[in-house]
């Protein structure tokens, strides 16, 4: 299994309420911890890959400003990307490819996701142009939650799931999320605290659906061998991508309790290290719902097709269990900054994979994936990872 | 009449669609060259971007593929929650969301639908009801 690039180094602020700080506050605590972590200076990296921030950073062209407050030159490149929900991994994916190619040695993918110093109403308003058609679907009232709920119900009506077997992953990620102190909802809660929990979009309630957060996270990534000369690393070893073609709802009848885009793309990423979804010893997903890790948990080839909420409530996706699915607690409990949500996914990914995950340790971890997606995972992207003995 | 929270806007392509909707016609676009239809309609066709796209008619019939009930709505649709959202397959075989005119619990994945044109401006829109 030939490693592309090496994970070095991490660093982040726990999820949650950051109004006292600045994004680049934030950021710099993020990224000095992450060098410090990977044994490096700032004068090693070549290239920053940000997520670009939330539309409420005062600070425009936020990825110059950063490299100017820390006076650091890049010679390979710097640049922000956008991807709408997948935009942390995008930022992660070409930071790898910047190292994988031979143009960067040491690439930093970055960034900040501030924004609960903006109230919700104000906030759903911009989310509004986000979630769909603005002509053709925002004016019915559609919110970015919605288009996960019709998976619900379609998925109940196809395979005759029930909200408590959904339940079972909001109770599981929560627990997850309790051993976690990066995660920002670590308070336990039970099956009927899900079922009585104010309802949002039927049938998905308060906690089935992700908080608002806020956060930064810095992933430092190297050459392989100049991982190996710094000591103890994670090695970034496959990689898959699909996007539909579709933007949250298809032109032509499809499935509703499936995410192709998911199938195509891990199988791609699958086959790109040789392995199939049985040798990976956890995943850490982006799922902003309950129902979506549920569906995601078949389309990954993880869980039997229709037995995704039965798998769950045995306990095959817990810590301890078969296949651990959201070890973090995920978007639900870890919490979702969204532009760099999938950043959080490598980082809990690269604790488990050195051995350094303490009480949400999955045992024996050496390979396992990330997911990250957009609309209604109408785009997927897949990474895998491995420890550096692989 | 009520007056949209989120009007779409309107352009010289789409001007037909929302016209014809004003008067209880449900219109979209298929290609002239093949024969592939759209929703929304386009000025080009998405499958082999030819630029002769015709207008044609749609029944406003279809099957309820799935639904949901939006309980917290952003500010400007709040005085309307809740309300049911729906994807619907038209009998002509292409897909659309809107709204569905029932209450959440009365309603049955795949039951049939058909169309109702809510009287709004500065445009009409197409809700569907059982």
């Amino acid at each position: 299994m030939t490693p592309k690039a090496s994970i070095v180094g991490i660093g982040a602020l726990p999820v949650g309420k950051h109004s006292n700080l600045l994004d680049h506050e934030m950021l710099i605590a993020a990224l000095t911890e992450a060098l410090a972590d990977a044994g490096l200076t700032k004068r090693d990296v070549n290239a920053l890959v940000f997520s670009t921030p939330r539309p409420y950073t005062e600070q425009r062209y936020f990825g110059t400003f950063m490299a100017g407050y820390l006076e650091m030159p890049m010679d390979d490149i710097l640049l922000e990307v956008l991807g709408n929900g997948m935009t942390g991994a995008l930022a992660f994916d070409i930071a790898v490819e910047r190292v994988a190619s031979g143009r960067a040695s040491v690439a930093v993918a970055l960034g900040v996701n501030r924004e609960m110093h903006v109230d919700t109403g104000e906030h759903m308003h911009l989310t509004m142009r986000a979630v769909g058609d603005v002509d053709f679907h925002v004016p019915f009232g559609v919110t970015p939650i919605a288009w996960y709920a019709f998976n619900a119900v379609r998925y109940m009506h196809d395979y005759g799931l029930t909200r408590e077997q959904l339940a079972a992953i909001a109770v599981k990620n929560r627990r997850h999320a309790g051993l976690n102190p990066v995660a920002q909802m670590r308070k336990p809660i039970t099956v009927d605290d899900v079922l009585s929990a104010r309802p949002i979009v039927r049938p998905l309630g308060l906690l089935d659906v992700p908080p608002r957060s806020d956060g930064a996270v810095a992933i430092v990534i190297a050459r392989p061998d100049i991982a190996r000369s710094l000591g103890r690393h994670v090695d970034v070893v496959g990689r898959g991508y699909h996007h539909e073609g579709i933007h949250q709802v298809s032109a032509r009848p499809r499935s509703l309790s499936r995410f192709e885009s998911a199938e195509i793309a891990s199988a791609r990423a699958y086959a790109s290290c040789g392995i199939t979804a049985r040798d990976l010893d956890f995943a850490e997903v982006y799922a902003p719902c309950s129902i979506v890790e549920l569906i995601l948990s078949e389309s990954l080839g993880l869980v039997e097709t229709g037995a995704g909420g039965e798998a769950a409530a045995a306990g095959e996706t817990s810590i301890g269990g078969r296949i651990p699915i959201s070890p973090s607690g995920g978007c639900l409990s870890r919490g979702h900054p969204p532009l760099v949500t999938p950043l959080y996914n490598v980082y809990e990914t690269v604790q488990q994979l050195r051995g350094e995950a303490g009480e949400r340790q999955v045992a024996s971890a050496s390979i396992a994936a990330t997911t990250a997606e957009l609309g209604d995972y109408n785009s997927t992207m897949m990474h895998i990872m491995a420890t550096g003995r692989l | 009449m009520e007056q949209l929270a989120y009007p779409p806007r309107m352009t010289e392509f789409t001007r037909p669609f929302w016209t014809a909707l004003g008067e209880g016609r449900f219109l979209t676009t298929r290609c002239a060259k093949c024969s592939h239809m759209t929703f929304p309609p386009k000025p080009l066709c998405p499958e082999c971007w030819s630029k002769e796209v015709e207008w044609v008619p749609l029944k406003g019939e279809g099957i309820l593929r799935s639904y949901t009930e939006i309980c917290v709505a952003p500010e400007m649709f709040a005085k309307d929650a809740p309300y049911v959202l729906g994807i619907i397959d038209l009998d002509e075989g292409i897909r659309c969301m809107s709204r569905v005119l029932a209450p959440f619990e009365s309603l049955e994945v795949d039951q049939r639908v058909k169309l109702r044109v809510r009287q709004s401006e500065p445009v009409c829109l197409y809700d569907f009801e059982p």
